[in-house]
């Protein structure tokens, strides 16, 4: 969780900027912030108390992009885009890395065509330079590009902000997870014993076909001269 | 015989590091000097007889062990083996001295760190031989393998004394101080070891006990990433109610994680697993034809053997 880490310190940067000042001067803190190369995380700027009182002023358009950024797609943006103030260039390219992290939520395999789709670009060229620049060196994404299915693996995706809703699902996917393994581990105790139980079934299988070999042998010892019986019963005793 | 008096931890701040290889040849030499002093009964009733005498014969095995010393770290790598002789009470120091030589040439950054021996306790006489190293190294090693298998012990049965200088009623005198120490593994150790670790339970014998051995281990594998999970569980619970205030990169982090499952669930990993699982049973299937076949096969040459002599009158076939 590398990204978490480089996060850290912008994060708090952002914290301490937002809660120093109000109004309209939130506004350029947040073109900043959000234009910033290593920040994609911003609930925590979100939850400062100055920011959640612009809300219903004149500036609620910065809330709302700043919204638009924690949890919305470039999609998003193009659909409303009156709603929402013009986007600088470095603003337009993290809305379209952070579209690729909501897509990866929901699919491991990413189409080049939805993804062509998503972000608004007309050629693979450059929408593989895309992910694997942007994204990938980026530390957003890992994962394997395939061309000629025309396919995007993903193996590994940066989490988003988290919508209100996604708490609950992602502690349903967790108990889900605890019952797989619950079960999973009660399947290898029995595979376990059964398989004890086999090795001793066959150990003891064994030794009584031992014994009544020897049972057999001590009777017909005693018994001279019947040299094929004796012959034909040490050689059943291999068989 | 009297134990040397010691302390219980030792004071000199240094930090001992162990290889898996020096432990490893300490119990081979052992090992082989004893299997060729006693050498195993030919029947099992003899070895109750001799098994009284044979307990009286522990040997002591000796030999020196070499490493490298930077700053306060002491890493032991490997070891050679010694003479000792009886009635001196020291080790055989030209020999010592041809090995250093050979050792250095091959391994230039390895002093003589100190010796090692085998028995339960430090003993007297080893202060002697403790002492004739001193001229070698300023402060020797000393390494002690406890050759008596304890089931119920954890740890290993290997302690490392240094010696100090203490004044023990008025008199100042060398005693041993036990050193506590890490084990330290190369790449190609750990590989070994680990092979020598799974080869234990197959002196049970059967496939199925190896069978019960790997699937505990995948059980105990599984039962640790349940707790892991379990733990993850009760934190976004408790998040969720609000007895712990929200931590948005945590969540961040968890919400990456969970969205890697189903970790393996695309179609072409099912083909394979099928595929693979297909093709192993088709083989046991095979493996287990060959077999029937083949004790048939006896079987009936056994009959034929058998039950031939009484068929010479020419009109009867043989069986198949």
């Amino acid at each position: 969780m590398e990204i978490e880490e480089k996060q850290a310190e912008v994060i708090d940067h952002f914290v301490k900027q937002v809660s120093a000042q109000k109004g309209s001067a939130l506004g350029s803190v947040f073109v900043e912030a959000t234009s910033h190369p290593s920040l994609f995380a911003f609930s925590e700027i979100l939850a400062v108390p100055t920011v959640a009182e612009l809300e219903g002023t004149d500036n609620s358009v910065h809330l709302e992009m700043l919204r638009l950024f924690a949890h919305g797609t470039w999609s998003d943006y193009k659909r409303n885009s009156g709603k929402f103030p013009q986007l600088v260039p470095d603003q337009v390219l993290k809305l379209k890395q952070l579209t690729v992290l909501t897509l990866a939520e929901t699919k491991k395999v990413l189409s080049y065509d939805q993804l062509m789709r998503e972000l608004d670009v007309t050629n693979v060229r450059e929408l593989e330079d895309f992910l694997i620049n942007d994204c990938m060196y980026a530390g957003l994404v890992r994962g394997k590009l395939d061309q000629l299915q025309r396919y995007f693996e993903v193996q590994f995706a940066a989490g988003r902000d988290l919508r209100p809703g996604q708490l609950g699902s992602m502690i349903q996917t967790l108990s889900n997870w605890l019952a797989t393994s619950d079960n999973l581990l009660v399947t290898i105790q029995d595979k376990i014993k059964w398989a004890d139980t086999m090795s001793e079934l066959d150990k003891k299988h064994r030794k009584e076909l031992e014994d009544r070999v020897m049972e057999v042998k001590k009777a017909v010892s005693v018994k001279e001269g019947w040299s094929c019986e004796r012959e034909f019963f040490n050689s059943s005793k291999n068989a | 015989m009297e134990i040397k008096r010691m302390a219980s931890s030792s004071s000199s701040g240094l930090t001992f590091k162990l290889h898996p290889l020096v432990i490893v040849n300490i119990s081979d030499h052992y090992t082989r000097v004893k299997s060729q002093l006693n050498p195993p009964p030919l029947t099992s009733t003899s070895a109750t007889v001799n098994g009284v005498e044979n307990q009286q014969q522990a040997p002591r095995v000796y030999g020196c062990v070499i490493g490298v010393q930077r700053g306060r770290t002491v890493e032991i790598f490997n070891s050679f083996e010694l003479l000792y002789d009886p009635s001196t009470h020291s080790l055989d120091r030209p020999f010592l001295k041809k090995k250093q030589e050979l050792y250095k040439k091959v391994f230039p950054h390895f002093y003589i760190l100190g010796w090692y021996s085998t028995g339960s306790d430090a003993q007297e006489s080893d202060m002697h031989i403790h002492r004739a190293l001193m001229d070698i190294n300023e402060s020797p090693l000393y390494v002690l393998l406890n050759p008596a298998i304890n089931p119920t012990q954890k740890d290993l049965p290997v302690t490392i004394y240094e010696s100090e200088l203490h004044v023990i009623d008025g008199i100042p005198q060398l005693i041993f101080v036990r050193s506590s120490y890490t084990i330290e593994t190369v790449e190609a150790e750990r590989i070994s070891v680990d092979h020598v670790a799974h080869l234990k339970p197959s002196d049970g014998g059967s496939a199925a006990t190896q069978l019960a051995a790997h699937l505990t281990g995948i059980h105990s594998a599984i039962k640790m990433l349940n707790s892991r999970i379990r733990v993850l569980h009760h934190y976004l619970v408790g998040m969720q109610k609000g007895d712990i205030p929200c931590e948005n990169s945590l969540l961040r982090q968890v919400s990456s994680l969970l969205r890697r499952l189903p970790a393996i669930e695309s179609e072409k990993f099912q083909d394979d697993f099928l595929m693979e699982y297909n093709d192993t049973l088709l083989i046991t299937y095979l493996a287990m034809f060959t077999n029937c076949s083949s004790t048939m096969n006896e079987l009936v040459d056994k009959f034929n053997t058998a039950y031939d002599r009484h068929s010479r009158r020419g009109g009867r076939t043989a069986f198949i």
